[in-house]
């Protein structure tokens, strides 16, 4: 096992994909510095202060740990699945793909052990880019915005009900917790895009049918006509991670969805063990 | 094997997990508070129509079935918002049988307008000009011994998160330059959205604005319905009553959901708090 993993981390390590993964997000917060830096100087020069006597869109408010929640919800939702579902996706249908994986089964090693290590590989992937992306946003929200607490109103980002303030240390301890329980989001859509790649011969085609079905979930449940839908799909589940940016944590609930995330993966995991263990592998 | 037996094992665990952290249903208090020196029942409910309806005020043919619920909840004092104006209230206080009195304030721009009625015979109104708008205060006794409160009754623009900050930032400063010497209550259809939930964009100025505005009310006033839930069709809550932050006792927080008559888009929202 312990050879298995270290030979699917070298296929990590030496992969383009997993360095265009960090290339893409350095772009990524270089974009959000933009938009937030000229939105911050829009909001807090003469425009608003013409138009509303009282502002919370001060100085204090668009700060360096404002920026880093900002850009890491975004980024959440839409640019961090991809890269899990292309690096789960590739895992058994690009050995697949490359004529590899018919010799890797001939070894004396069990198939579910390979699926395991691959698994564990990609959650490897997946934390590496959390930490990285949360890191890069407070690094440079430091040095270009700067400072403060963190600052939470209700309405956007949708996070709390009434006003509410985190402390700078503690916010940044907060950003911690984030990327412990980001990642555990995020191995659903990895075990997801495993048993894709088991599936389907193609690593495009697996990665392809993850990110649709995330994006379908996703959506569909943002639109009033599905509203009682919305408690079953895992991407309603999977917004337990924020949870660790509310004033006061709700351990209960967060623990709730973490079990309810835990279980997804580790289903999607033995549904992928037992249809690869019975695939007819031809390639 | 093992691996299979330890993810079977694991998804067992996790479910277990989900269940033993699923929250208890919370039971909603809706224990009455008795009538006593200092408690007092609001109820504010805008009682116009949908905006599929040509004419979206209130409705004449509607008045029996808001002056039932009036007298069935018997608040001290209600806020109605969009009434076609005078003669409207008038019939809607003839079917309370006299045991409200009643003011509508001025007109601003729109063609609809907020009305406060009260029990006490000795209220006075006073209209408040808010952004080319008028909201309406009355200053009442729920009881002869108890002190006197201030209710406002307000609507913002349903249309402009901008207009709505602005009308709520002036309601403010009025507000709590009353409250200086005497509890100030405000309630109405604010149309604050405030669930990112529902919105197909991640951020919005319109987000931002209502945002904004909502947190300004709570620097001075605390949200006295938000256990109630949605206050208005499509899980909208955008009907509030706000309160002094220094009150004794929230008793009964409820949204009336069955209240709403013809094609209304409000459910009338009841408070009683005891201060």
């Amino acid at each position: 096992m312990f050879t298995l993993l270290k030979l699917e981390l070298e296929k990590l390590f030496r992969a383009r994909s997993f360095y265009l993964s960090f290339i893409v997000l350095i772009g990524f917060v270089a974009l959000m510095l933009w938009g937030f830096y000229t939105y911050a100087a829009r909001k807090t020069g003469g425009e608003a202060v013409e138009q509303f006597k009282y502002t919370y869109e001060s100085k204090q408010y668009f700060n360096g740990l404002t920026f880093a929640l900002y850009s890491l919800l975004f980024s959440f939702t839409l640019l961090l699945p991809i890269f899990v579902s292309m690096s789960a996706g590739s895992q058994i249908a690009g050995e697949a793909r490359t004529g590899t994986l018919r010799m890797i089964c001939t070894r004396p090693i069990s198939r579910a052990s390979l699926v395991l290590s691959k698994f564990l590989v990609t959650a490897l992937h997946a934390g590496l880019l959390l930490a990285f992306f949360i890191g890069l946003n407070l690094v440079v929200g430091l040095i270009f915005v700067g400072w403060g607490n963190l600052e939470l109103y209700p309405g956007p980002l949708n996070l709390v009900d009434v006003p509410g303030k985190i402390m700078r240390d503690d916010a940044l301890m907060r950003f911690g917790y984030a990327a412990v329980s980001g990642t555990w989001a995020l191995l659903v859509i990895a075990a997801l895009a495993l048993l894709c790649s088991v599936i389907f011969e193609s690593p495009v085609q697996a990665t392809v049918m993850t990110i649709a079905a995330y994006l379908t979930l996703y959506i569909v449940g943002r639109v009033e006509f599905f509203e009682h839908l919305r408690p079953y799909f895992f991407t309603t589940d999977m917004d337990f991670w924020r949870d660790v940016f509310k004033p006061e944590i709700p351990w209960q609930n967060l623990w709730h969805y973490a079990s309810v995330c835990g279980a997804y993966t580790a289903g999607l995991l033995l549904a992928t063990v037992v249809i690869f263990e019975r695939k007819d592998i031809v390639t | 094997m093992w691996v299979k037996l330890i993810l079977l094992f694991l998804f067992c665990l996790m479910i277990a997990g989900a269940v033993y952290f699923a929250e208890p249903s919370k039971s909603e208090d809706s224990n009455s508070t008795p009538r006593t020196q200092g408690s007092l029942r609001l109820l504010t409910w805008n009682i116009g129509y949908a905006e599929l309806e040509d004419d979206t005020r209130a409705h004449d043919k509607d008045l029996p079935a808001v002056a039932d619920v009036i007298m069935r909840e018997d608040p001290d004092a209600v806020a109605l918002q969009e009434l076609t104006g005078d003669a409207q209230l008038k019939a809607l206080l003839g079917l309370l049988k006299g045991k409200y009195r009643g003011a509508v304030a001025q007109q601003g721009n729109g063609d609809r307008f907020e009305a406060v009625l009260v029990k006490d015979s000795r209220a006075t109104f006073t209209p408040v000009s808010v952004r080319n708008r008028y909201a309406l205060a009355a200053s009442f006794r729920s009881r002869s011994d108890s002190p006197e409160v201030v209710l406002l009754s307000a609507h913002t623009d349903a249309f402009n998160a901008a207009r709505r900050r602005a009308y709520t930032e002036e309601l403010i400063d009025w507000a709590q330059q009353r409250a200086q010497s005497a509890p100030v209550f405000i309630a109405g259809d604010f149309n604050f959205e405030l669930k990112a939930a529902n919105e197909s964009n991640l951020y919005t100025d319109n987000l931002k604005h209502d945002s904004e505005s909502y947190s300004h009310i709570l620097r001075g006033f605390r949200d006295l319905g938000r256990s109630a839930g949605d206050t208005a069709i499509n899980d909208r809550r955008i009907d509030y009553i706000f309160g002094p932050t220094d009150l004794k006792r929230v008793g009964r927080v409820e949204v009336l959901r069955n209240a709403a008559v013809g094609r209304m888009d409000h459910w009338p929202l009841l408070v009683e708090v005891n201060f």
